[in-house]
């Protein structure tokens, strides 16, 4: 879910809401009524049975329902997440894995970006299109792991890393390539006049000057690489290695006598957790990032 | 909130206009000598890992899809199109890619309804929108293995869903909804669209504030109603986002999965067995050629939905 398209960047903001405001007003508590209660079976009943139910014994838990654990079972059920899920492992696989992952395809995106905005190479149009296709073309997977197996970086976090940085990278440079063709060059010729060397006006002058376009980035790939589950599926062998989402599906079928919903779920809620904390910290700048326009560049 | 990063990105025509002089030199200067070798130096990083681990490996796949490739022999054959006759055969080739088709635009239909609707009740920016965008928002965060757990959770015989139903009706309810073809199929494509959809209200939020406030005024001193008003001008207008939301949704879920292994696992039967769970099937089996042919299959699928389609929104665009 990322880039493409332009939606009309310039009048943003302050523009629709003046009219009918006053009549929008009057209709205020109509519309939170009926907002409400789209959103209690949307978001808050699903979480809710998450919630709950991953408190219940699994007993209680197999027929999944919206009450309130008659025994509680929390203790018991987060233990076996963390004992029998390898929690913990994933948590840090998937760490070792988010974090490269995320600098990486910022970093060299936005050095990519900013070459192929500023060049009238052909060679480098031709690499800046297929980056561009690279957003919409699917991943073939199975050639992959070939290749990774060949290069005896198969099953490895090196590899997996890689692949995922090749792949999610052409999103970054199509998005900030765009936003550095809007960046007049002046910057950048008066750094370089004063005596910087390119790096250094990349550092200090493009970067900072990428910040919005590179913060609502790197929370789509936050995103996308903490749920990564197609990849993992193929690339990781093994538990040593197993980041949270696949974890979460070996714990899920591990069960001998189909789903214990209740352990699954805690597993769910813990796997979440780390990005619904840190969208929880950060919701105003997310919500602000991709409201005005940062997705569609 | 707004300071460093409300991206009210600068025109390019405004920076041509002001900076054309400076920049053409700087250009200029970028062209002569060594320095256009130290920025191709910069961008190669990227370069190579897009080579390597997206174009190589898509190219080889082309290939491979007609080869007879397993995981028992370390020969890689040519043999024509036995992998797609064999696959169509086994009755795999064509239910999948249908199978495929209709998820993906269940799928986009519901995103983008949902997120459409969403989009109109939010536009503006005040504290109570703000609380509205940032809970239909959470689902996006969470894995679509983990939307496709809480759903089947939902959606089980003795589930919360059903339980709502029973209450309603009279006489008892009970459904196995992802136990039957048709309503398993439409049941993954919702699930899908459910954990998506935040994302998508926020593409059409964004281009609905970007309208300009004129037109709308012009469109209410000609008398023209709400409803009126969403079609003439709203509708049109939004065909960038529609572009973007529409392409990407319908591309996406091309190559699902997570929601089906964590839901209905292709079954019952094969109803909701995507290309992209074929595929892993056939690499399970060892039998990587065939799994490759139904790879390219999602590529093709892609270049022939994505492309008309791109070609025709995008016209769109240029008569709104």
């Amino acid at each position: 879910m990322t880039a493409v398209a332009s939606v009309p960047a310039g009048t943003t903001r302050a523009a629709a809401p003046a009219v009918g405001a006053r009549r929008r007003r009057r209709r205020f508590p109509w519309k939170y009524t009926i907002l409400t209660l789209v959103a209690l079976p949307w978001v808050v009943l699903p979480f809710w049975v998450l919630l709950v139910n991953s408190f219940k014994t699994s007993r209680e838990a197999e027929s999944p329902s919206v009450s309130l654990p008659k025994t509680w079972a929390v203790v018991d059920n987060y233990r076996a997440v963390l004992d029998q899920g390898h929690y913990l492992l994933g948590l840090r696989n998937s760490l070792f894995v988010a974090v490269p992952v995320v600098v990486l395809t910022l970093l060299l995106g936005a050095m990519a970006a900013w070459t192929f905005a500023r060049t009238s190479s052909r060679t480098l149009r031709f690499w800046y299109y297929v980056m561009a296709l690279s957003i919409i073309l699917p991943p073939a997977i199975v050639p992959t792991v070939y290749m990774l197996t060949k290069t005896g970086l198969t099953g490895s976090l090196a590899g997996y890393v890689l692949t995922l940085v090749g792949t999610r990278v052409g999103v970054i440079v199509f998005l900030t390539t765009g936003y550095v063709r809007g960046l007049a060059p002046d910057y950048e010729a008066a750094a370089q006049i004063d005596g910087a060397n390119k790096l250094q006006v990349f550092w200090h002058i493009i970067l900072p000057l990428l910040r919005p376009v590179l913060f609502t980035s790197a929370v789509m790939t936050v995103i996308n690489v903490w749920n990564d589950f197609l990849f993992a599926l193929y690339m990781i062998k093994g538990s040593t290695n197993a980041t949270l989402p696949l974890t979460l599906y070996n714990f899920a079928n591990s069960g001998m006598y189909g789903v214990n919903w209740n352990l699954v779920f805690a597993h769910v809620i813990l796997t979440s957790l780390p990005l619904v904390v840190a969208y929880v910290v950060l919701q105003r700048r997310i919500m602000s990032g991709l409201t005005d326009g940062g997705v569609t560049g | 909130m707004s300071s460093s990063h409300a991206m009210t990105r600068p025109s390019a025509d405004a920076a041509a206009l002001v900076h054309s002089p400076a920049g053409s030199g700087a250009r200029a200067a970028a062209r002569r000598g060594g320095r256009r070798l130290y920025r191709l130096w910069f961008a190669l990083p990227a370069i190579l890992l897009v080579a390597f681990f997206f174009a190589v490996p898509f190219l080889a796949n082309g290939v491979l899809s007609f080869t007879r490739w397993t995981g028992f022999s370390d020969e890689i054959r040519f043999n024509g199109l036995n992998n797609f006759r064999s696959l169509h055969q086994l009755g795999i080739l064509g239910h999948a890619t249908f199978v495929t088709v209709a998820f993906a635009v269940v799928t986009m239909l519901g995103q983008n309804v949902a997120g459409l609707a969403l989009a109109k009740a939010l536009a503006r920016s005040d504290r109570a929108n703000s609380v509205f965008r940032t809970v239909f928002f959470v689902p996006v965060l969470i894995s679509p293995l983990a939307a496709g757990y809480i759903w089947a959770a939902l959606l089980a015989d003795d589930g919360p869903v059903n339980a709502t139903i029973a209450a309603l009706v009279p006489g008892g309810f009970t459904y196995e909804w992802l136990g039957h073809p048709v309503t398993a199929l439409v049941a993954v494509g919702l699930i899908d669209a459910w954990k998506w959809s935040g994302l998508v209200t926020l593409v059409y939020i964004s281009g609905l504030n970007g309208i300009p406030r004129t037109v709308l005024e012009a469109s209410v001193l000609d008398g023209a109603n709400a409803w009126r008003r969403f079609r003439s001008v709203e509708v049109p207008m939004l065909a960038p986002a529609f572009t973007f939301n529409i392409v990407l949704t319908l591309v996406g879920s091309f190559s699902a999965l997570d929601v089906i292994f964590a839901t209905t696992k292709g079954g019952p039967g094969d109803a909701t067995t995507v290309l992209n769970v074929a595929v892993f099937s056939q690499y399970g089996q060892g039998l990587f050629g065939t799994s490759s042919a139904l790879s390219f299959m999602i590529a093709l699928l892609v270049i022939v939905v994505a492309v008309p389609l791109i070609w025709y929104l995008r016209k769109r665009e240029v008569h709104a």
